[in-house]
């Protein structure tokens, strides 16, 4: 893998070359201090200066609700609409994790296109953070990355080091060759290796993940269950900001004028009460703490069975959203049987005798 | 479906009148609507109505006169189908917020005194404590989009779909930040959602206008808000506003702990 080095005042004029044809989307700050992935028209605009936007960036590959493909009787027509050349720049380590699990669940067994068109037709820029007291990819192992990116951006001082992560990153550079420095001096290493030092040393938030399997076994059938049930308000949050849930419903919108339908896909949440509900009335998880045991075997016991690695990235959305604090934090520590600070622990006596 | 369009008819009873004026609200669309179906009755659109079979029957507002039960009733007994239109319809709207019966003949004598009605008034009441419902298309008023998704799949003969999702389904689509997470009383976990967020996705609180979702967690959610400050009237209040009769039972069981 290659590494070069690109001043800070050259990163606009880069961005501009690598975008020509493809449409821009960076991290921007909106209304409400919060940050959001969304079309760059005006540099200026992007903020560098986050640590998590409110929905991952899964969302420029498999848009929140979109239009399948349109049926009748005569056969059917594929509709790519939401696929168009992007290039997204400012894609943190925890989030570039999220879409390499992303695109191992969308090849393995049925390749999905939908997801696959969109992927091949972006870009993708990751760049270096710094965690807050919400983040603790560190315990996930997803605090580096070594692949899932075309150039990743780590800023030190006045200038990034840039890692080539594919040919098509590689393709890039040379659209502006002469913005960039080859050669790397050792205090340009010595740097980068004490910013490193420096950004272990600074998370704060710690979660035992490869205890968890054996917790979640353990305490299966522990009280702690019905008191998040009790809790929840099955918003649907929790899965609709993480990086890794992947659920989807279909529907049919019939046309009125023509003899046809729309097939659409939105974003579904396991959280929801009609997420397990079948046809004859029946629901396999109708109690809200069955749905939160499922949410929580995924993300902290099945996939590091099957996969070595958990299904969390540490990204602390969960965190930031569960009105009730409910989340892979929280939960995890009352795995370990700790006293946890949490609304759910609060909840009335006589709800929670 | 082919061949015979399908007769429909739509009636007012007590409410604003915003479902049948949104159906009217649909520009583009109406002379497809008109196309598609036979509008047998709809007052508010046209004067040479017929008051006969109908396969559907759409019905807004609550009932509260005496007259309203018999109407509904007929309707009822004309129709294959019987949709409950918007808020009123469906939990009872804002006028049902009284249903201590005791309590509604006080406010009642208050504001009328002795005065002898000509529609003699009853306490106002979602159209399914009358009658069986097929379908439920909730909202205050309806939605455009959510009105011609229902429509083209009743004129289509697919069974319509309900809306058995929160708000925050769609405020998280748009990607809004969490307003109850940061303090605020939204009660966007306890609705039906179908406007798509709209209040949110302009930092304004869901104050629950399309009424109660299926699977709603109350009991959390008023001990949350009591734990962000607000009080246990201030609560009530606002969550009354517009689940109408829907949640008599949530109260009682509340009341007992009180
Ligand atoms: S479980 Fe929570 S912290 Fe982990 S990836 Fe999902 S949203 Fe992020
Ligand atoms: S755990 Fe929290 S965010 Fe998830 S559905 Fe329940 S209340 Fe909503
Ligand atoms: S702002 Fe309201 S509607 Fe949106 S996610 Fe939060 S609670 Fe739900
Ligand atoms: S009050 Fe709630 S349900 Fe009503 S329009 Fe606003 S967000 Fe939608």
């Amino acid at each position: 893998m290659k590494i070069v080095k690109l001043k800070k005042s050259n990163l606009h004029p880069f961005l501009q070359a690598a975008s020509q044809d493809a449409e821009l989307w960076a991290p921007v700050r909106q209304k409400n201090n919060k940050h959001s992935f969304q079309p760059i028209k005006d540099f200026a605009t992007i903020d560098l200066n986050y640590t998590r936007t409110i929905l991952p960036p899964r969302k420029l590959f498999l848009p929140p609700q979109f239009n399948m493909f349109q049926a009748s009787l005569q056969g059917y027509k594929e509709d790519f609409s939401h696929v168009s050349p992007k290039v997204i720049f400012g894609v943190h380590p925890c989030d570039l994790h999220g879409l390499l699990i992303f695109d191992e669940f969308h090849r393995q067994n049925f390749e999905d296109p939908y997801y696959l068109k969109a992927k091949e037709n972006t870009l993708i820029f990751g760049h270096s953070c710094w965690p807050d007291d919400k983040c603790f990819c560190q315990s996930t192992n997803t605090h580096l990355v070594e692949e899932g990116y075309d150039l990743f951006f780590s800023e030190l001082d006045d200038y990034y080091l840039v890692w080539i992560g594919s040919s098509r990153g590689d393709d890039c550079l040379r659209l502006a060759p002469e913005l960039f420095d080859e050669s790397l001096s050792e205090e340009d290493i010595k740097g980068y290796i004490a910013w490193q030092e420096k950004r272990n040393q600074a998370f704060k938030l710690k979660i035992n993940f490869f205890a968890m399997p054996d917790l979640m076994e353990l305490r299966y059938h522990h009280s702690l269950w019905e008191k998040l049930g009790q809790a929840c308000l099955s918003c649907g949050s929790c899965s609709l900001v993480c990086p890794t849930c992947n659920c989807y419903n279909v529907q049919d919108q019939p046309l009125l004028s023509q003899d046809a339908s729309n097939i659409q896909r939105c974003w579904d949440s396991c959280m929801l009460e009609n997420y397990s509900a079948v046809a004859g009335g029946e629901n396999f998880r109708e109690k809200r703490s069955q749905r939160l045991k499922l949410w929580y075997t995924h993300k902290l016991q099945a996939y590091i069975s099957k996969y070595g690695k958990p299904a969390c990235v540490g990204c602390g959305r969960c965190i930031a959203t569960c009105p009730v604090d409910i989340n892979v934090f929280t939960v995890s520590r009352a795995l370990e049987g700790e006293e946890v600070e949490a609304f759910w622990n609060r909840l009335a006596k006589e709800v929670n005798p | 479906m082919k061949g015979k369009k399908l007769k429909i008819g739509i009636y007012e009873l007590t409410g604003c009148a915003g479902d049948a004026l949104m159906i009217l609200n649909c520009e583009k669309e109406l002379p497809a609507i008109f196309q598609a179906v036979d509008i047998q009755s709809f007052l508010m659109a046209k004067s040479d109505n017929i008051d006969d079979e109908l396969d559907v029957a759409l019905v807004e507002g609550s009932v509260t006169t005496e007259k309203e039960v018999e109407e509904l009733k007929d309707i009822r007994k004309r129709s294959k189908i019987v949709v409950a239109l918007g808020l009123c319809a469906t939990v009872g709207g804002i006028q049902a917020r009284f249903q201590d019966p005791q309590k509604w003949q006080e406010n009642f004598r208050q504001v009328y005194g002795e005065t002898k009605m000509e529609l003699p008034a009853v306490v106002s009441k979602p159209i399914d404590a009358y009658i069986k419902v097929d379908f439920y298309l909730p909202g205050c008023p309806i939605s455009k989009e959510q009105f011609l998704n229902f429509f083209t799949r009743v004129v289509k003969g697919a069974p319509p779909e309900s809306y058995p999702q929160p708000v925050c389904v769609s405020c998280k689509y748009k990607e809004n930040d969490c307003l109850l997470k940061n303090g605020l009383f939204c009660l966007g976990p306890l609705t039906a959602d179908g406007c798509g967020a709209v209040c949110p996705s302009h930092n304004l609180p869901c104050v629950g206008c399309w009424g109660p979702v299926q699977g709603g967690n109350w009991t959390s959610e008023f001990y949350l808000l009591q734990d962000k400050g607000f009080s246990r009237e201030f609560i009530k209040k606002k969550m009354a506003n517009f689940a109408g009769t829907k949640l008599s039972e949530f109260w009682k069981q509340f009341d007992r702990r009180d």
